[in-house]
Formats: structure tokens, sequence, C-alpha cells
């Protein structure tokens, strides 16, 4: 199966993904953490995540499926809402919390 | 080391910018960017435009992540008044 079908089958298949440096528990790079960080906030606990580190034809692959050349990236519903600056901003402003449909944070 | 003027100038030689000013410590670089180009495109997009202008030195490593604040002139202004 060909890297952007393997990226779409992940995509499709889980409801929120993150791909990123490390792991959620382990994060090796600071924008990834921060991506781990704005998903907890939000009361996501459970979520898929990729680590591209471990999966180098991932690693390229995926800046070309989302052209977008840069890790962390999050996926919802199959959908790519961005890297970590969005999600920031998104979170700050309730967004993010209402896409993954959990309560904004007080 | 790279320079924060030397990114700023790869996005200049791209697109038209009203503010651009960036900050860093020769690996992490945060930008803001003030271009009438990103009216009408959502974040991504505004991202993505930005992206294409450094997608090699992304891609080379030389340069490993640039934090972005994109605006239109008026969402500056905006933020200039009430920020």
């Amino acid at each position: 199966m060909d890297v952007k079908q393997r990226i779409h089958d992940t995509v499709t298949s889980h409801p929120v993904v993150l791909y990123m440096k490390g792991t959620p528990q382990f994060p090796q790079c600071g924008f990834s953490q921060t991506a781990v960080q704005i998903l907890k906030a939000c009361g996501v606990h459970q979520f898929a995540s990729v680590n591209v580190l471990t999966e180098p034809e991932i690693r390229a692959g995926i800046k070309d499926y989302a052209n977008w050349p840069t890790i962390p990236q999050l996926y919802i519903n199959g959908e790519f809402v961005g890297g970590c600056d969005i999600m920031k901003e998104m979170y700050q402003s309730g967004e993010l919390q209402k896409q993954l449909g959990t309560p904004a944070a007080a | 080391m790279l320079d924060p003027k030397q990114i700023e100038k790869w996005i200049a030689a791209g697109m038209a910018c009203e503010h651009l000013s960036i900050e860093g410590d020769g690996q992490h670089f945060a930008a803001v960017i003030v271009s009438a180009e990103f009216a009408g495109l959502n974040r991504v997009k505004r991202q993505q435009r930005v992206y294409a202008l450094i997608r090699d030195k992304l891609d080379s490593g030389e340069l490993h992540a640039l934090s972005m604040q994109t605006l239109t002139p008026e969402e500056w202004q905006d933020r200039q008044a009430h920020g």
C-alpha cells in the first residue's frame, strides 16, 4: 500500500490523530509536546498518534499529504486541522474544543 | 546559526508584507507576518502560503521550525488597537 493510502486510512479510521515526534508519553520535540498538552487540556486523553521518528516513509509522506512541511500535524475526523500554532490559537478561542466535541475548558 | 533576518528575506522575496518580524535563538523562530494576501484565507491556507516560500529550507533542515502569526493588515490594526 502506498504511503498516501496508509495515511488516509489512519486519519479516517480514528476520530483524532496526531502525527508527532516521539509518543504522547515521551514527546521528542517541544512542538509535539505542546500539541499533546493542548489535546489533554481539551479533555482528549485517548487519541491515535503516529511517531514519525520511527516511520521515515510516513514522515516524508505526511508533509505532502497535507501540503504541510512540519510536525506535529493534527487530524480530526480525517481532516487536517493544523500544526502547533493553529492548535494553540484554536484552543484559546475555544474552536478546537468545539471541533473535538469536548466542553471548552473554563 | 541561522539569522532571523535571513528568514525575513526568504519570506519577503515571495510575498508582499505590510509587516514582517522574526525573532529566534538560531534554532526556533517566531514570526509575525502581516499581508493583505491573507485576506479570505483560513489559518491553514495562510501558513501554507508562507511554508511554500521556505519549504526547501525546512526539508533541508536548515530551518527546523517557524511559529507563525499570520494576520491581514486589518487584523493587525485591531490587535494594535486592543492588544
